[in-house]
């Protein structure tokens, strides 16, 4: 491992996909505005033609000039297009080597590589070598692992053979909670709006006047057809979640091994995220609205750095779908310090009114607007108001607070009912809020922000009893000078 | 009851903040000044210009006066030992605590008013957050960043 490697070959076409991705969208402008008009039509098109050649040569010959190899007990990487650029990582320094496999990494059977340390701070990884096989990922694990190993046992002699680090399954997710998770997501308006987004993309192209045309005609032809269009289209964006969903949280497990919690995913593109004990800044129980009433959860980490940044925030979600009641098991055995219990102080009754009045003010700007635009078939909005004072009676039903020595737990809903369990020492500021009329019937709103990543995370609990508010605020205050 | 953090902010923070307030003001007046315009060349409604008037004045009365004001008497702070409290707000009131152990830097800020009534504004950052007292005495927020940022330095928990 002493010689300097090239990645895989495989890395320069993946080179240029991912160039080829950024410039996706101004080659769709190009291709929408330039063609039309003067007879230069061909002009941007060779344009496009040349960037792809160029964007091609550099993706070749940036992989054949980034090598790395193993020396002294670095890993040292050389690489750039224009500007040869050096990193030597110390091994001391390497936090985790995470491995993932994208859809062209598998039928050669190679992986990404991301190397963390302790410096990069969630957003991007040390390094990372694009595709290398498995065999040479393992060789370069193995030796980091004997280098530690060494570092630790100092001088003595006998750590030849790395010692074999603790593993322990935590969570592996069956078929039947696959299924179940992938139904209950929210990831169904997720598709429907991107699909949204897609065609209003091509406004230009498609011309949507005629085909409002004949959509009028349509509907005069009948409602009954028209809903079922709608119907079929929400079904169909459905399955595209639920499939989308099965894909990346197929294979679920998370691990313990030595300090960090591992979580392996993917049935397609395979990813791994390492999240180091000593890192986590809180935790989050989070229960949509389909799930809740099944009596399951999801839980999610809230982590300083490690390698959870970059695809989804700084979050990350370590068991996608668990009953309720065996959270704790995996929590309070494997995560030091925090504590799972279903108690709870909840908001006082009185400010059951608030929250329903918040809950409802949304329509104050909607009616008006809706009327103008549909004259009286805008009152119709107004059968949105029992549901909306159902969600404020939720958002009510769910605020609460809990402290338990150290942990401050505090509960609320958005739309999806969130659990966050935050540490005294791990908070890093904490704010109480009084509005004029909150202040009239004792009430207060208390927030609480953790690190995530490269910014926070934390919950806020609206309408508290003011009293509480107070407990958690001196709680928190270190000098507590702040008594009165 | 909580007692209230024991330290204001300079006096001299209210003229800052009524120039900023005319500044923005100016704004809202070309706003006015323009639907004026439009009513008068487009024959719209005469009500038009009423009630663009009427807004003027309450936007400057509100930014001038009376915004400046309560903020500046809802505004404390205290820096203790061990934390940093912040009173804010002016409709809704805002407290805040932050210990010594989370600050990772303190900064003084100086805009052209600023300095000109020689005044500066501190933030202090966490590692998730940023919080400002705006408008101290230049020399008081000089100490205040040196005084912070030494008792931060006894920081040894992580992050």
């Amino acid at each position: 491992m002493f010689e300097p490697k090239r990645l895989h070959p495989i890395t320069a076409m993946l080179n240029v996909l991912k160039m080829f991705k950024e410039l996706i969208i101004p080659f769709l402008l190009i291709g929408v505005f330039g063609s039309r008009g003067s007879g230069m039509g061909w002009l941007p098109l060779i344009g496009v033609g040349v960037v792809l050649l160029i964007i091609i040569a550099s993706g070749i010959i940036s992989w054949l000039r980034y090598t790395y190899r193993i020396e002294e007990n670095e890993l040292r990487i050389e690489y750039g297009l224009f500007v040869r650029k050096k990193r030597y990582i110390p091994f001391e320094r390497i936090q985790s080597l995470d491995f993932s496999e994208g859809l062209l990494h598998r039928p050669f059977g190679l992986v990404k590589v991301k190397v963390e340390t302790a410096g990069s701070n969630g957003l991007e990884a040390e390094a990372v070598l694009t595709a290398i096989t498995k065999s040479e990922a393992n060789e370069i694990q193995d030796i980091l692992q004997k280098s530690r190993a060494n570092g630790r046992t100092d001088l003595s002699l006998e750590a030849e053979d790395a010692p074999e680090l603790e593993e322990e399954i935590l969570y592996r997710i069956t078929m039947k909670e696959l299924l179940l998770l992938a139904s209950t997501s929210g990831g169904v308006g997720v598709v429907i709006s991107a699909v949204f987004a897609f065609i209003f993309q091509f406004e230009e192209i498609i011309p949507y006047e005629t085909v409002f045309h004949e959509i009028e005609e349509i509907i005069s032809s009948g409602v009954v057809f028209v809903s079922i269009l709608v119907f079929l289209g929400f079904v169909f964006a459905w399955i595209v979640a639920v499939v989308g969903m099965i894909l990346k949280y197929g294979n679920f497990i998370l691990k313990k091994v030595d300090n960090d919690l591992i979580v392996t995913r993917g049935l397609l593109e395979k990813r791994q995220l390492t999240i180091p004990l000593n890192r986590i800044q809180g935790i989050r129980i989070s229960e949509n609205w389909l799930r809740q009433p099944l009596g399951y959860a999801s839980v999610y980490i809230e982590s300083a750095g490690g390698s959870v940044g970059d695809t989804e925030g700084s979050s990350a979600n370590i068991l996608p779908f668990i009953k309720k009641a065996s959270i704790r098991d995996i929590i309070e055995e494997n995560i030091p310090g925090y504590i799972v219990s279903n108690e709870i102080a909840p908001a006082p009754r009185r400010a059951l009114k608030r929250y329903i009045i918040r809950g409802t003010l949304i329509l104050i700007p909607v009616v008006p607007i809706c009327l103008y635009f549909f004259q009286l078939w805008g009152l119709l909005t107004l059968v949105l108001l029992p549901f909306l004072a159902l969600w404020g009676y939720l958002c009510y039903r769910d605020a609460g607070w809990h402290k338990e020595g150290n942990q401050l737990k505090l509960s609320y809903r958005s739309i999806v009912k969130n659990t966050v369990l935050m540490q005294r020492n791990k908070i890093q500021s904490l704010s109480m809020k009084e509005s004029y009329f909150q202040r009239k019937s004792d009430l207060a709103t208390i927030n609480a922000t953790v690190m995530s990543g490269l910014s926070g995370a934390g919950g806020s609990v609206v309408d508290l009893e003011e009293e509480d508010v107070l407990a958690i605020y001196h709680w928190y205050s270190r000098d507590g000078k702040s008594a009165g | 009851m909580l007692l209230e953090p024991q330290k204001r902010i300079s006096e001299r923070a209210l003229p800052v903040w009524r120039i900023t307030g005319a500044i923005y003001s100016i704004f809202m007046l070309l706003l006015c000044g323009g639907t004026t315009g439009l009513t008068l060349i487009f024959d719209w409604p005469i009500w038009i210009i009423a009630v663009a008037a009427l807004v003027l004045i309450i936007f400057v009365y509100l930014m001038i006066f009376l915004l400046p004001t309560l903020r500046w008497r809802r505004w404390r702070y205290e820096v203790r030992e061990q934390e940093i409290e912040l009173q804010q707000g002016i409709l809704i009131t805002r407290r805040t605590l932050v210990p010594m152990i989370r600050v990772q830097h303190v900064d003084t800020v100086q805009g052209p008013l600023l300095r000109k009534y020689n005044l500066a504004t501190v933030t202090v950052s966490t590692a998730a957050t940023v919080h400002e007292i705006p408008a101290l005495e230049l020399d008081e927020a000089e100490e205040l960043r040196v005084f912070i940022s030494k008792l931060a330095r006894v920081a040894d928990e992580d992050v």
